[in-house]
């Protein structure tokens, strides 16, 4: 499956063509991920698939997310890189772009996706929303978005909670 | 006088080559005229040697040699001051010398120097400074031989038509760095009584026949070269190849090349599959935003969204604008034959 190279190219078959280079893409996302990690970020394979891979991000420090350790599902599709990876929280967080079953909403793994874009991209995305949540556009969890905006305090008070609870 | 022989003698190889083209345009009436010329030049020749005979009689060698030491220097200076151009504006200096400053000297100098004729009108002084342009004269007669007739018939002849910034410049560098040491052999030479007079008439007297004519000259010498003018072979077709090469260069690197340019350097590899990108894939840029990527990558992002990874916008094909109106299938395969158009 995962031949990679010219092999697939010039083969006919679209979904052999997108299933050898998404496989090689991926691999060779892996490789740049191993040699140069973005910080406080690690992700891999989660088995021998090479489509389902389990990402660790660090609350970022100055957080309430701080000392947290959250885990992500990320799941390549088969015509990746032209469809967006599907990323999922398997930690639970307190926060308003992330719903309970840990769907992220974020717009580069949406519509404002890019084949050129890298799971190191998206990992360094998601770490950027620990620091500054998007209350504004639509987010998940009106309630925690309403609580970001009124009264910071409480928010990072029960997001620091979650985190001691769940992420530690 | 031996020494300035020699240095002569190795520039006519270049004024021959020059003068070949210049004697195409020689006349049989300037021939006929080029031997009236040469038989009068023998005459003044043979006075102006016997003159100079006298001249080394009366005065000591060491002089006379020091005489011809400054002469070579100053050839010397001159060869490696000037190009070949120099070799034929002092031939043309030479011949001219002979027939223009004794005539010019005469009324200054006559009174020292026993003169008969017209051409030996000089002084002693004035014979062995003009003796040494007349030795410049001999070698280049019996150098070039008959393959100098043209050229002589040129300067004869085409003097007026040359171009004035050429005189100019041989005129403006040879009176400057020839007058001193004339005044310097005339003050030497010639006894005391006579060096005011001399170096009041000779020293004085050369410079201004010549000035007024190295000064129009000189001012027509510092304008830049024409591109039109036939004297500048080499620098003319660099001009012209660096006011070419631009317009290709801009007219080439339109707004899509100057944007890749500018944006993106070139991948090895495709951003999006990470294969290699050949000659192809690399010569083929679908957006204006700089951003390459494989002819594969980039018919599949055509096939789904059609916007560019890099900016995000989408692809600018007005075939496919245009058969987006028609339908879905056609966009297809308009837009596939649009990407080769922009490939190739």
């Amino acid at each position: 499956m995962i031949s990679g190279g010219r092999g697939g190219k010039s083969a006919p078959s679209a979904s052999s063509w997108a299933v050898s280079a998404s496989g090689k893409r991926i691999q060779r996302e892996m490789a740049e991920l191993n040699l140069d990690p973005p910080p406080d970020c690690s992700a891999g394979p989660k088995g021998d698939n090479l489509y389902h891979w389990v990402a660790t991000i660090l609350g970022p420090q100055g957080t309430p997310y701080e000392g947290g350790i959250y885990f992500l599902d990320i799941t390549f599709p088969s015509d990746y890189p032209f469809k967006p990876p599907k990323v999922v929280f398997k930690t639970r967080i307190f926060h308003c772009n992330v719903d309970t079953a840990g769907v992220l909403s974020l717009d580069i793994l949406k519509d404002s996706w890019s084949p050129a874009l890298t799971i190191t991209k998206v990992l360094l995305a998601i770490r950027a929303i620990f620091t500054n949540p998007d209350p504004s556009d639509s987010p998940l969890i009106p309630g925690i978005a309403r609580l970001y905006l009124a009264d910071r305090a409480k928010h990072d008070e029960l997001a620091a909670e979650w985190t001691r609870r769940f992420a530690k | 006088m031996v020494s300035d022989s020699i240095t002569t003698a190795s520039i006519p190889p270049a004024q021959n080559a020059r003068d070949f083209g210049k004697k195409k345009r020689a006349h049989r009436s300037a021939k006929l005229k080029q031997c009236k010329l040469d038989a009068r030049r023998e005459q003044w020749l043979s006075q102006c040697t016997a003159k100079n005979k006298g001249c080394k009689d009366e005065n000591n060698g060491g002089v006379q040699r020091r005489n011809g030491g400054n002469r070579s220097l100053e050839d010397l200076e001159m060869n490696s001051r000037g190009e070949e151009m120099d070799g034929s504006i002092r031939q043309y200096r030479d011949l001219d010398s002979p027939s223009n400053s004794p005539t010019s000297e005469i009324g200054s100098v006559l009174d020292a120097a026993d003169s008969g004729t017209n051409f030996t009108g000089s002084s002693s002084s004035g014979s062995s400074s003009s003796g040494g342009s007349c030795s410049g004269c001999i070698t280049e007669d019996e150098e070039g031989g008959g393959e100098d007739d043209g050229c002589l018939d040129d300067w004869e002849a085409v003097a007026d038509a040359l171009a004035a910034d050429e005189d100019g410049k041989g005129q403006s560098q040879n009176p400057c760095s020839e007058s001193p040491p004339q005044g310097d052999s005339v003050g030497q030479v010639v006894s005391p009584s006579q060096v005011t007079d001399n170096s009041m008439g000779v020293g004085g007297g050369i410079p201004k026949p010549e000035c007024p004519k190295t000064i129009p000259g000189a001012s027509g010498n510092s304008r830049a070269w024409r591109p039109d003018d036939a004297f500048r072979p080499q620098s003319l077709p660099n001009l012209s190849k660096q006011q070419s090469l631009p317009n290709p260069h801009r007219h080439y690197g339109g707004g899509i090349a100057w944007a890749c340019n500018s944006a993106v350097p070139a991948p090895s590899s495709c951003p999006v599959c990470y294969e290699d990108l050949d000659f192809t894939d690399s010569s083929f840029l679908p957006c204006l935003c700089g951003f390459r990527l494989c002819l594969f990558c980039h018919k599949r992002i055509l096939e789904e969204d059609g916007r560019c990874p890099g900016c995000r916008k989408p692809y600018e094909n007005p075939a496919e604008v245009e058969a987006s109106v028609n339908g879905g299938s056609l966009t297809f395969r308009l837009a596939r034959s649009c990407s080769m158009i922009t490939r190739s």
